[in-house]
Formats: C-alpha cells, sequence, structure tokens
C-alpha cells in the first residue's frame, strides 16, 4: 500500500473490520484435563449419498458436466471425473460451508487488493452463479451455441479463453478467477475421500497409486524399490471389508 | 500435676486411635469402591442416587453420608455392621443384593466398624434418592429372604491355615470388600453368583468382565503376580489396560490400595484353579477375509501387524486375556464405541482407543472381531453380526 493511501480513515476502517473478526472468531480450546469421551470421535460429515444435485440448476449441472468431463476425460487409464462423481462433489461443496464462503472473512473495508492478498472475490458459491451464465453467454457469442453442446475441440477453447483470461465475461466475474477454482474444485473432487461424492470407487487414487487413509505404514517405509502391497482404503473403508 | 498429665496422654492417644480408626476407614472405604455406587457422577461425596441396573429393574443407591434424615447419620455401629454383614437396613428390612451384602459379610466387624466410622466424618448431605423401579413382586423386599435362602451364605472369612498370610488377606479382600465376583463371577437367572464357577467372567452392565483364573485363553494363565499388581496399581500393564468399569475401578479403587494388600490380591488371584476350556467352532473363512482386511486398514497402525502392539500404549491383542474372553462383549464394546484409559498417579496419562461403530456396520464389526479372537495363536467363539446390533442398540 503506497504511503498515500495510509489515511487516518483506512486506519479507522481497518481497525474496525479487526474488531469484527475478533468476534467472529471462536476458537475451541482444551483445558488441562482433554474431556474428550472416545465414543465423541469427529465424524466426517458425508455427502448425502442421493442423487440429484443440491446447489445446481439443470442448466449450470448441464455446463458443469461437460466441463468436468473436459478438464478430466475418461480415458484408457479409468475414469474421468464425471464418472468418478466429481459433479456431486462440487454441488456438496457449494451448498456447505465451503461455498457460503464459511471460512473466509467477508465484511467490508474493500479497498483495492494486491494478488498475494488471497482471495479477493465473492463468496465460491456466488461465484458459480454469476459466472456459468456469463460463460454460456460467451460460449454462444464466440463459438454458436451452449457449453455444453459444443465439440470436444471448441469446448477446449473455450476453457482455454477462460484459463488465459482472454475470455471477458459479462456481470463482473474474472474468467480467470472462475476457471482457477473450477479447476482446483475438481482436482479437490477427483483426489478427495470417496465419503464426498467424488473420487467414486478411489477412480482418482487408483490412477496415481495413492494408498488411501492408512494412519500408519511404518511396515513400508524402509522398504525401498518395493511395490506398495496394499490397494487403497477410504475413510469408509474398501470392497474387502465387507464379505463378498 | 502427674496425675493430669497422664489423662491429657490418655485422651491424645484416645484422639490418635480414633483418627486411626478413621484413616483405616476411609482406606477400606475406597478399596471397596463404596464411590462407585453411592457418588453420583459431579454428585456430592457418597451421597447415593446412582441408578443401578438389577437385571430386573433400577434400584437407587442410598445416601450414606451422615444426614440423620436422608443418610445414615441415625445409624448405630450395630446397625450397619448389620447391614454389611446380614443385608438388613435399620428397621431390619431387607436390603437388595444390588448391595453386596453377599460379598462384604465375610468382613470382621473391626473393619466394618473402622468404615462406619468414616462415614460418620463425610460432610452430610441430605439427599433423598429417587425410588426404586422394580416390577411385581420385585419391590417387595421380604421376598430377598427366599433369594437369601438361595444365595446367601452368612458369616465372616474363615482364613485357610494351608495358605500363606498374604493369600488369605488375598482372599479375604477378593471374596469381601472388593467384591471382585460382583462383576466377575457369572450370574444365574436370578442374578446370584454362580459360585462353582466364581471369577470365571461375567456380563454386566453390558461389558464382560474378564476370567480372573488361570484359564489359559481368556483367563489370566500368563499373567504372573506382579503383572496384577502394576494392573491394578496404573490402570494398565504390558499385557492390557483397564477400560469401561474396570477402568473405574482403578482410577478410583485399586490405584490407591497399598502395595501390601495389592501383592495378597494378586497373590490369591494367581492361585485361583483354571476355569473350564471350551473348544470354539472354527471361523468363517469370509468372516476371517473381510475381518483381516479391516484389521490391516483400522487396527494395525496401533496394535501392529501380527497383534503384537506397543506394551503399556497400544494392548497387544495376540495373547490377550480379554481378546479371547469366553464372552466377546467387551472387546466388541471397544470396537463400537473406543474407550479411555484410566488416568492414575503413576500412569496419569490416559491413552484412547477410537470409536469405529460409526464406520463399520455390525457385519464388519462382527468379522473384525471373530478375525483377531482366532489369530496369531488366539482362539475364540466366532461372533455374529446379531451380537454386535444388540450391543449397538443397548
Amino acid at each position: 500500500m503506497p504511503p498515500s493511501d495510509f489515511t487516518r480513515r483506512n486506519v479507522l476502517a481497518t481497525g474496525t473490520a479487526g474488531l469484527a473478526l475478533a468476534q467472529a472468531v471462536k476458537a475451541d480450546t482444551y483445558q488441562s484435563d482433554p474431556k474428550l469421551p472416545p465414543a465423541e470421535t469427529d465424524r466426517p460429515a458425508a455427502a448425502d449419498p442421493l442423487h440429484g444435485y443440491v446447489f445446481f440448476s439443470t442448466a449450470e449441472a448441464s455446463f458443469i458436466e461437460a466441463a468436468l468431463a473436459r478438464l478430466i476425460p475418461k480415458d484408457e487409464l479409468g475414469p474421468g471425473a464425471v464418472e468418478a462423481g466429481v459433479a456431486v462433489f462440487i454441488d456438496r461443496q457449494l451448498a456447505g460451508p465451503y461455498g457460503q464462503g464459511d471460512h473466509f472473512y467477508l465484511k467490508g473495508p474493500f479497498p483495492k487488493s494486491e494478488p498475494t492478498q488471497g482471495w479477493q472475490a465473492p463468496k465460491p458459491a456466488e461465484v458459480y452463479r454469476q459466472a456459468i451464465p456469463a460463460v454460456e453467454r460467451y460460449a454462444k457469442d464466440s463459438a454458436g451455441a451452449s457449453f455444453a453442446q459444443l465439440s470436444p475441440e471448441k469446448q477446449d477453447t473455450v476453457l482455454k479463453a477462460l484459463e488465459s483470461g482472454d475470455a471477458k465475461l459479462k456481470g463482473g466475474v474474472e474468467a480467470k478467477t472462475f476457471f482457477a477454482l473450477l479447476l482446483q474444485n475438481t482436482m479437490e473432487g477427483f483426489f478427495s475421500d470417496p465419503l464426498y461424492g467424488g473420487n467414486r470407487d478411489m477412480a482418482g487414487w487408483k490412477l496415481i497409486g495413492f494408498p488411501g487413509a492408512r494412519y500408519n505404514n511404518r511396515p513400508y517405509v524402509l522398504r525401498h524399490g518395493e511395490r506398495y502391497p496394499l490397494p487403497p482404503v477410504a475413510i469408509g473403508g474398501r470392497p474387502d471389508w465387507s464379505r463378498s | 500435676m502427674k496425675r493430669w498429665l497422664l489423662l491429657g496422654l490418655l485422651v491424645c492417644s484416645g484422639a490418635q486411635a480414633a483418627d486411626d480408626l478413621v484413616a483405616r476407614g476411609k482406606y477400606l472405604t475406597i478399596l471397596g469402591d463404596c464411590a462407585a455406587c453411592h457418588t453420583r457422577k459431579d454428585g456430592p461425596e457418597l451421597a447415593g442416587g446412582v441408578p443401578l441396573d438389577s437385571g430386573f429393574g433400577t434400584i437407587y443407591s442410598r445416601n450414606i453420608t451422615p444426614d440423620v434424615q436422608t443418610g445414615i447419620g441415625g445409624w448405630t455401629a450395630d446397625q450397619f455392621y448389620r447391614a454389611m454383614h446380614s443385608g438388613r437396613s435399620a428397621d431390619g428390612s431387607h436390603l437388595y443384593p444390588a448391595f453386596p451384602y453377599p460379598y462384604f459379610t465375610h468382613m470382621t466387624r473391626a473393619d466394618d466398624d473402622a468404615i462406619f466410622a468414616y462415614l460418620k466424618t463425610v460432610p452430610a448431605v441430605s439427599y433423598k434418592p429417587p425410588p426404586n423401579k422394580l416390577p411385581f413382586p420385585l419391590n417387595i423386599r421380604g421376598l430377598m429372604s427366599i433369594w437369601n435362602a438361595l444365595y446367601f451364605t452368612q458369616g465372616e472369612y474363615k482364613p485357610d491355615p494351608a495358605r500363606s498370610a498374604a493369600w488369605n488377606r488375598g482372599a479375604y479382600l477378593v471374596t469381601g470388600l472388593g467384591h471382585c465376583g460382583g462383576c466377575h463371577t457369572p450370574k444365574d437367572w436370578l442374578m446370584g453368583d454362580e459360585n462353582d464357577r466364581a471369577l470365571s467372567g461375567g456380563v454386566v452392565e453390558h461389558w464382560f468382565a474378564a476370567d480372573l483364573t488361570g484359564n489359559t485363553r481368556g483367563g489370566l494363565a500368563s499373567w504372573s503376580a506382579n503383572d496384577t499388581i502394576e494392573y491394578l496399581k496404573t490402570g494398565r500393564n504390558a499385557r492390557a489396560t483397564a477400560s469401561g468399569p474396570m477402568g473405574e475401578v482403578a482410577e478410583l479403587s485399586t490405584s490407591q490400595t497399598s502395595d501390601a494388600d495389592l501383592a495378597a490380591i494378586a497373590e490369591y488371584i494367581k492361585s485361583l484353579a483354571p476355569s473350564a476350556q471350551k473348544q470354539p467352532s472354527a471361523p468363517d473363512p469370509a468372516a476371517m477375509h473381510s475381518g483381516e482386511a479391516i484389521f490391516v486398514d483400522a487396527c494395525a497402525s496401533c496394535h501392529l501387524a501380527g497383534g503384537k502392539g506397543q506394551p503399556y500404549l497400544f494392548p497387544p491383542l495376540a495373547g490377550n486375556a480379554s481378546v479371547q474372553g469366553s464372552d466377546p462383549t467387551t472387546i466388541v464394546r471397544l470396537v463400537l464405541d473406543g474407550s479411555r484409559s484410566p488416568s492414575t498417579a503413576a500412569r496419569p496419562t490416559p491413552n484412547a482407543m477410537p470409536a469405529f461403530g460409526w464406520k463399520l456396520d455390525d457385519r464388519q464389526v462382527a468379522d473384525v472381531v471373530t478375525y483377531v479372537r482366532n489369530s496369531w495363536g488366539n482362539a475364540g467363539e466366532p461372533v455374529e453380526a446379531g451380537a454386535v446390533a444388540k450391543l449397538r442398540k443397548r
């Protein structure tokens, strides 16, 4: 921030923001005797396994599914993002605390910021909601059809324009911001625990050889040059846990 | 002058004797773990009102503080001795054997007097526990005379001259004030002790209290006397960690028992003849297969491959008595709900096992328990999913 911006107004505003922050943050503290009843182990909140979208409208879902099929396509190596349930993962994320920006400080002031200052856009759910219609308009204007109707090659052209920022979206959302968020969420969905809706049948982990959620791999640490013998396991287990 | 001095000395030594009596009474009150049933969680000391599941209905423990109206402040030492020795209340009515008088009857009058003297010194609390919830006809106290005729043998402990003084002291504590059989001796359908199978393990409040005899699978054949002493003193040893009600017993009672008494208890327990052993049925290979997969992914992080465990931290499962118990209730509950080890002076920092009930279904819990009960030299009757479902719903 240049010295000329260092005004009394800015200082006061920042101070107010600091106060608001101090009120909003509530930390869990453990006293000297941690009362942690064993049965109350933190149980992760699993995604609702029922099919159907909670956040996305039909039109939004049609764009998301088409875009996911290009970001991680199904190929000879295995299922792609669509087959692995990534659309459901993103849908549940956007409907939940992440999409609602619960992890962000979302109050003013909103001075002009630097890219190094972190997230500078509305909450993630809002970014998707504003960007998808704008991208659809861009697709119609530049390629002549809604995104899902385009050929894979033309879809890639649109996505590349979003990624580079060459596409100018109407409605105030930056194309680069949206693309970066979509790509990030797609990877998260493809590699997160299947409990959260994506990475179905541990497809993402099988692709890269990730062994999953075992707490301790000590027996294998010193066994160099050998293949890790165990199949991947998710928080909810693996097929071998149940009798076939 | 001399006479005054003498009188003063007498008064002082009288006060000293009274202090000693109260101190001994307090020690015995802790050894008998009276607080386990007579002190509510976060409630006033020994004021009663703890709900006890008798197997037929709920019995609420008495207020044993010296409050005259609601406690035992109006009782005499004779009445207290009769309660401990004969299971009768101050007015002569029958007490329910949820109050373990079938064990306390073995105690000496001197020990009962010491406990009574101590109870007179705890803060008097005016508190009336809720009425018992017992179905007809068990709500008729007089019927306990029939129960007593069937199960109750009144009489103080008679030392066995063929045994050592320590063994006799151990037998006196285990079968008397310690009332170990209250949980560790199997009960018949009227909740009476099956004395021909004394201390061979019993199910109480949905926990299985382990077989304390020399049984080589579910019993303590592999435990040395020192193992037992360490377990009672600290809440764990290289082979096992106390869990459930035994964790409370270790925390509230046995960790504060003198080394001499613990050694006596250990010597007596080590002398118990092995309980009968049945050859368990062979486990279903499908259960062993899924059980092994669950063990490798979920259990082996701490209990290690081969069930070797980490002595004092994560109990070894190979050769473990609880794991191979004749009844799998405790081991199933540990998997379902997890556990937290007791905090004692010697081992103040508890270890915890997480709960797996939220991620394993009944069949999976049954399979992993069947697997650990039948691997690495262990042998135990396979567990069915239905047994897990019952414990989940308890």
